[in-house]
């Protein structure tokens, strides 16, 4: 049922988009944006999972949401908040609601959100997330039986399992392994951290090459120089280029947005022979996306 | 080590407002070796609490003890006459030792000075840090030494979050990233395999976040002394 | 000492007995013949506690004033800052405290004395000791001596330029002023017999004449004009004027006393003098800085020199005649001297003195039970200090042989302890069980210790101190003697670790600026290697380390002492002050900036033993404020304590708060002891704040 499945699988370049669900009911305008701008030209829409810890609507009714209005979804799900249960039971859910794309993630701290005092769960990892859709897949969950016999389903649900990487991570050893391990616990495509440089990305490529699912590279709208900068020095496995910075800087105020549009699809030109597609994260600036798929030529 | 750390004196305060007579209570076991509820730290708060009252118009008596340690009824056994006169205890033992001296001297209100806060080592001057949690399911064969349960924000046991940062853990630069550390030390020795293998979730129900857990010797339980008289039959 | 560990029981029941202090001595004190208490009294010194300190010499020592003059100072020799550096000024030090005007004056209690006269023939150090120690137990002792002055050896024949007379009759009148009756200008053993002694009602006879007599030599021409001996010659030096002038005098001898001819020969107005002895460089029993002090007075000394004879022309001298000294000692290091006749020195000079050695005059032991052996010495049991005659005792240099003042006293203790036994009819028993002295400094603690110069004694320039008996060394002042106090080890002083407590934190092995505190089963602190500092005890979580030198409570008792003299119905300060700079709090000498009514300053010898618990208590005794001065910045002798106290006094200004009290009302002068404007002004804004919070007033 996946058109995104479907997408990755005829070998075409494939985008996806990403939107954040609202702090509050006022879900519209973000849905009109979805239908508006990245309908036509991603072939999915990954929905944040309470991005950042800082709390939000669900992902998983934004999702929902999206599939109403004929846009693919994937649905982002962090191990932070739920424990097995509730993430098996989510699972579920998702799967009656016709979801069938799903990100596996670990999540942000609590710490680092808006709810500091919030209980962190972290009953499973991102590879014991992946492990449980494979388990739902088959048939049973997680759980025994007080017999301490696998479960078994009334119904079997389907996904298409997500993981993601940092293809720039200072110590890019452990990013490879734990994404074997993703992969082996059933992961079927990869969205990756941002990247901005693509001859790191390719060196990256080179050094997953064993690893037969499809990457999305991950492409962040940069707003100015400002948050270029930020990046380079908070947001782990990020480097922006000292070109792109000054790019960014030298622009006229008015001409910021053409020419971080410019940068995103220079950057998907560069790498689209590496990968199987991009995720971008336009992070508000959903209008752009349309102009930098354009801009990439692809 | 049980680690704890000193409420503040406003709290303490609420509980014994209306005393005439406290017995602070320090504790010489782990505590004292963290400096925060050794017969000293329990002479500052006797001295603090004697301010406090004085600043109020009020007098107040307060006697401090420091048995060997607070989690053993052994040692708290002693305290009774201590205890008697008292209007309140109150405990510079971690969570344990209040409660059981809470359980031993039933009619006294206890009321503790710490919260208890971890298991953990000096980790520099004045420092402790936390190393273990108590998890019931020990991985540390596996992880080159490092804890993933108790060192890592998440408690992963499949390697880092993409939140690792140049050695440094998403939540703070002051803290490792256990699973760097795992990753450098598996590398040195030159065997990554346990780091390659796929973990299965932790049983968490082995650990503290599950039911209260007991510790059983059978070779320690009590025995009937050989020459003890059979019980009276009721 | 291994095993510097007790129970809590053990502590309570030994805590203020002085045992933990005893428990080892410092090399100093146990050098010290008298075994004076070195270290107490530096620590007092360096606190600006002086009149305290010159009581604890006292106790043991009633010469203060002479020894801190020409004390030979063995405790120095001994001191442990040698392995670090160079010794402690310690005689130097006693001078100081000897020579402060005290406001409340040098008042003695004259002791009750209901026991039985005791005479004591001889009124030099130990006779005078003998006495003053048998006045202090009730004993009525009666001095006699055929001299003008008390003193003895002191008196006659040491120069005025090293002792001078006022310092020694100081001496002597404060061990008069203690019950002790001197009557000179009498001579026992002449009209006044030892039997006269004895029907007069004295109990016992102690006879300590020393060694009056110099020995001369019969050599050919000894008998010339110009042959002078020692003694006689030092007696009427410094009245004698310039006799000297324009002679050239030849000393013969290489001891003390010879160099104290020489260098009063020169200030006699001697063209040349020189010292001829027979030992070479080495084997010279002088001390060391006489002769370098001589040297520097232009004494020249030529040794391996054996008197052949004087060369007397018109029945004067003209010079003296040596051969030379091939050996002056045995194989087995006895006084044999052989000589080679066939190589002859000759020295021009007018003037010859024999220092070549004393003798006693035991006169008054002729026709006596008082048995003198055929070699002419008094028949003596060192064990207990008797003589041949049950109810006569002696001491001093006549029994030892020649000595040191210090030596003397030491000996006069004895003979007063002899005497008391005997009068109380108890089997006199004079052995003594010493403390261990504590072990030699290992060299991995010499090198974290930071090393500090030796206050430098000021002194007459050798050229202007030749021409006059005036005393040559200046004396150390006040700013010099504290630092120089304060370079004191402290050895021995350290902790004792409670092992009922003790839960092996290491928080004393992580506090130690010298890395001593060794953690096994429970922590051991050497001795030998601790620096006193007291961090460790101010720190130990589990209040398991007490030291030997002060107990837990003694801040918080100096605080009681210090409120005590402030009016309670006003604002009261107390002020903690680094004892190194304890002159600073005389606020800068400005006595009207000093905020007296409401101030009251505790010298610590070091901030390092204020804990934050003697901060809360100063509080809870009823200060209603706390300033801490601290002395400048690595101006202490411990490293680490400015941090150290500085995180104390956090962590007190926190747990005050807490408490409701203002932060502000506890104020941390950093550089305040050494500078007494910003200690005058810490003060004043403690209590300022003070005022505010508790609506007292200055």
């Amino acid at each position: 049922m996946s058109k995104f499945r479907d997408a990755l699988a005829s070998g075409k370049f494939t985008f996806t988009g990403e939107i954040g669900p609202p702090k509050g009911t006022n879900v519209g305008p973000v849905i009109e944006e979805a239908v508006h701008y990245l309908k036509d030209c991603c072939a999915a829409v990954n929905v944040t999972d309470i991005q950042t810890a800082v709390m939000r609507m669900s992902s998983l009714a934004a999702c929902r949401m999206l599939v109403e209005h004929g846009v693919e979804p994937v649905l982002q799900m962090v191990t932070r908040d739920r424990n097995r249960l509730a993430l098996q039971s989510d699972l579920l859910g998702a799967a009656a609601l016709g979801i069938e794309n799903v990100l596996a993630l670990t999540g942000d701290h609590t710490t680092m959100g808006d709810h500091k005092e919030a209980k962190p769960v972290y009953d499973l990892d991102s590879v014991g997330l992946l492990q449980a859709m494979r388990k739902l897949e088959s048939g049973t969950d997680l759980g025994r039986t007080m017999k301490g016999e696998p479960n078994a389903l009334d119904g079997t649900p389907r996904f298409f399992k997500g993981c993601v990487v940092t293809p720039c991570a200072e110590e890019v050893e452990p990013q490879i392994i734990k994404l074997e391990k993703k992969v082996a616990a059933g992961a079927e495509f990869v969205q990756t951290q941002a990247v901005y440089d693509p001859k790191a990305f390719e060196k990256f490529m080179k050094s997953i090459q064993h690893i037969k699912v499809p990457v999305l590279v991950g492409i962040v709208l940069l707003k100015n120089a400002g948050m270029a900068k930020y990046m380079n020095a908070n947001v782990p496995g990020v480097v922006v280029p000292k070109d792109i910075v000054k790019r960014l800087a030298d622009a006229d105020k008015k001409e910021v947005k053409k020419v971080s549009v410019q940068i995103a699809g220079e950057l998907i030109r560069d790498m689209k022979g590496m990968c199987q597609g991009a995720h971008i994260m336009p992070l508000g600036w959903d209008k752009e996306i349309p102009n930098v798929i354009a801009a990439s030529g692809a | 080590m049980i680690v704890a750390d000193r409420k503040p004196l406003e709290e303490i305060l609420k509980h014994v407002a209306g005393c005439g007579r406290i017995l602070v209570l320090g504790c010489g076991g782990c505590v004292t070796v963290c400096a925060s509820g050794g017969d000293r730290q329990a002479e500052h708060l006797a001295a603090q609490l004697r301010l406090a009252a004085k600043g109020q118009g009020r007098a107040v008596e307060v006697t401090v003890k420091t048995p060997t340690r607070q989690c053993d009824r052994e040692f708290l056994e002693p305290l009774r006459a201590d205890i008697g006169p008292a209007d309140a205890v109150i405990s510079l033992a971690c969570g344990v030792g209040v409660q059981l001296l809470a359980e031993v001297f039933e009619a006294k209100p206890v009321y503790p000075a710490l919260n208890t806060t971890f298991m953990g080592a000096h980790t520099g001057p004045g420092t402790w840090t936390e190393n273990c949690r108590g998890c019931g399911q020990c991985v540390l064969a596996e992880t080159a030494g490092v804890c993933p349960v108790a060192r890592c924000a998440k408690s992963l046991v499949n390697g880092a979050c993409g939140g690792t940062n140049k050695g440094k853990c998403e939540v703070s630069k002051e803290i490792d990233c256990a699973w760097y550390l795992i990753y450098k030390r598996l590398k040195a020795r030159g065997d990554l395999s346990f780091l390659r293998a796929e973990r299965e979730p932790l049983d968490w129900g082995k650990s503290s976040s599950g039911i209260r857990r007991t510790l059983v010797h059978p070779e320690l339980t009590d025995t009937v002394p050989a020459s003890a008289p059979a019980a009276p039959k009721s | 000492m291994p095993g510097r560990q007790l129970t809590s029981a053990e502590y309570a029941r030994l805590a203020g007995s002085g045992a933990l202090i005893e428990a080892e001595w410092a090399p100093c004190r146990s050098a010290c013949p008298v075994h004076a208490d070195v270290r107490a009294y530096l620590d007092l010194i360096g606190r600006g506690k002086f009149r305290e300190a010159l009581d604890v010499i006292r106790e043991v020592l009633p010469f203060p004033g002479a020894c801190g003059r020409i004390c030979h100072h063995p405790c120095e020799q001994d001191c442990r800052r040698n392995d670090v550096d160079q010794p402690a000024a310690i005689r130097d030090l006693k001078r100081f405290v000897t020579e402060r005007d005290y406001p409340e004056g040098q008042k003695f209690r004259k002791p009750v004395q209901d026991r039985a006269p005791v005479a004591v023939v001889g009124a030099g150090p130990s006779g005078l000791t003998a006495a003053l120690d048998l006045a202090k137990l009730g004993y009525r002792p009666t001095v006699f001596d055929r001299s003008a002055a008390g003193g003895g050896l002191l008196y006659s024949a040491v120069p005025a330029y090293r002792l001078p007379r006022k310092v020694l009759q100081a001496d002597v009148d404060a061990i008069l002023a203690q019950g002790v009756e001197l009557k000179l200008g009498v001579e026992v053993g002449g009209a006044l017999t030892i039997d006269a002694l004895r029907s007069q009602g004295f109990k016992a006879v102690v006879i300590a004449v020393g060694l009056s007599r110099s020995r001369g030599l019969p050599i050919p021409g000894a008998d010339a004009q110009g042959v002078e001996l020692a003694l006689p010659f030092l007696a009427s030096a410094d009245s004698s004027g310039p006799r000297f002038a324009g002679k050239s005098v030849v000393v013969v001898g290489g001891g003390n006393v010879a160099v104290d001819v020489a260098r009063t020969a020169i200030r006699l107005g001697a063209v040349r003098v020189q010292m001829a002895c027979l030992e070479n460089e080495k084997e010279q029993p002088a001390w060391a800085w006489e002769r370098h002090e001589a040297a520097e007075e232009e004494v020249a000394t030529l040794h391996r020199l054996g008197p052949k004879r004087i060369v007397v022309r018109d029945g004067r001298v003209a010079g003296i005649e040596f051969k030379a000294v091939t050996a002056v000692f045995d194989e087995q290091g006895r006084f044999s001297p052989k000589y080679d006749e066939s190589k002859l020195t000759t020295l021009d000079c007018d003037v010859v003195i024999f220092a070549i050695g004393q003798e006693s005059d035991l006169s008054l032991a002729r026709g006596t039970d008082v048995k003198v052996d055929e070699r002419g010495r008094l028949v003596f049991d060192r064990n207990t200090a008797r003589t041949s005659a049950q109810d006569v005792f002696a001491c001093g240099e006549v029994v030892t042989g020649p000595g040191s003042a210090v030596e003397a006293v030491a000996s006069g203790h004895r003979a007063a302890r002899a005497v008391h036994q005997f009068l109380t009819g108890a089997p006199i028993n004079l052995a003594e069980s010493l403390p261990p002295k504590v072990e030699k400094i290992a060299p991995a603690t010499v090198n974290r210790l930071l090393k500090a110069t030796r206050a430098a004694m000021p002194t007459v320039g050798a050229a202007e101190r030749r021409r006059n008996f005036a005393e040559f060394e200046l004396g150390l002042d006040e700013a010099a003697a504290m630092q120089e106090a304060r370079r004191c080890m402290s050895c021995a002083s350290g902790p004792f670790v409670l092992t009922d407590k003790c839960a092996a934190c290491l928080t004393c092995r992580r506090v130690c600026p010298f890395e001593i505190p060794e953690v096994k089963e429970i922590a051991d602190i050497s001795s030998a290697l601790c620096q006193g500092c007291g961090i460790c005890a101010s720190e130990c979580p589990a209040n398991a380390i007490v030291m030997a030198s002060y107990g837990p409570d003694a801040v918080q008792k100096e605080v009681g002492a210090a409120l005590a003299v402030l009016r309670p119905d006003r604002l009261r300060i107390v002020v903690f002050s680094c004892g190194h700079h304890a002159p600073a709090t005389r606020w800068g000498g400005s006595e009207a900036a000093r905020p007296a009514a409401v101030a009251k300053e505790i010298y610590l010898p070091s901030m390092s033993r204020l804990s934050a618990a003697d901060i809360l208590a100063a509080f809870e005794a009823g200060a209603d404020g706390v300033a801490i001065l601290e002395c400048t910045s690595g101006a202490c002798r411990y490293p680490t304590v400015d941090q150290r106290l500085r995180r104390r006094v956090d962590l007190a200004r926190q747990l005050l708060v807490e408490a409701g009290i203002d932060g502000a009302r506890l104020s941390l002068a950093v550089g305040g002891a050494g500078d007494p404007a910003a200690a005058s002004k810490a003060v004043a804004q403690v209590a300022e704040r003070a005022a505010r919070q508790t609506h007292k007033h200055g």
